[in-house]
């Protein structure tokens, strides 16, 4: 299965919708899109992994990646994330302090940390 | 079944496939479908880890992934290489790792999805992990025999 990006504006937001598998070989693709949104501006982005298949920890070094550069222009990046799986690769590698984890999308864009 | 081998060009592009092949493998040994997406994860990151070792080394010879139920109960998985191999962070509380070291996920993922785990340095690396086919596991802390 293929890594499937999509992105859109929700108000102040930038959603970006992964789905299928995030791994070694196809996470470059996440780490372009994330440097290429910052590049544009998009400092508050919400990466919607509800349809994500499987995560290595290449894609979770992207996301953290990402974070990092967000933060760097006082931005955030926040999760949304309801599966299991996914959830437990967070919890293992205590990455579930480092970002803001929201089980559905409006819940992602209520929040206003 | 014991002793499939299976031999993998160093290439990333291949580590997919390697998921794939081991997945099916240990359903029909009869892994609980709640512990496939573990030994996913896990051969995953060995398998990436000693591809990314050959590509740093500049090692042309494929990596080898060996698996089957050799030892009752368990089903087994190992992942050799012969890149430069490397000592792997102990065991941590992962309360206490610091999240801006990117790497060393890998090794953290494997050791929390296996029900045991043994890291070898030999011409490479192996790294040998192992699944309980019976229950979680938790009673199967222990070291792999070699």
């Amino acid at each position: 299965m293929e890594l499937s990006l999509n992105h859109r504006k929700e108000g102040d937001r930038t959603v970006l919708e992964v789905g299928g598998e995030v791994d070694v070989y196809t996470a470059p693709k996440l780490r372009e899109k994330l440097v290429e949104l910052v590049g544009e501006g998009n400092y508050q982005i919400v990466v919607d992994m509800t349809k994500v298949e499987f995560l290595d920890s290449t894609g979770l070094g992207v996301l953290v990646g990402g974070l990092k550069r967000v933060r760097s222009h006082d931005g955030s990046l926040s999760l949304v994330c309801n599966q299991e799986r996914i959830l437990k690769i967070f919890r293992i590698t205590g990455l579930t302090k480092v970002f803001p984890i929201h089980d559905t999308l409006d819940e992602a864009l209520q929040d206003t940390e | 079944m014991d002793g499939v081998e299976l031999r993998l060009p160093p290439d990333v592009a291949y580590v997919g496939l390697a998921r794939l092949v081991v997945t099916v493998a240990a359903r029909s040994a009869g892994l609980p479908g709640e512990r496939i997406e573990d030994l996913k994860i896990a051969v995953s990151e060995a398998v990436a880890n000693a591809i990314k070792s050959h590509l740093r080394h500049a090692v042309a010879a494929p990596i080898r992934l060996t698996f089957g139920t050799p030892n009752p109960g368990f089903f087994s998985v190992s992942v050799t290489d012969a890149g430069g191999g490397f000592d792997p962070a102990p065991a941590e509380d992962n309360g206490t790792r610091s999240w801006a070291a990117e790497s060393g996920l890998g090794v953290t993922l494997i050791r929390g999805m296996a029900d045991a785990v043994d890291f070898r340095r030999d011409e490479g690396m192996v790294v040998q992990m192992r699944f309980s086919l019976t229950h979680n596991g938790i009673d199967a802390l222990k070291p792999p025999a070699t």
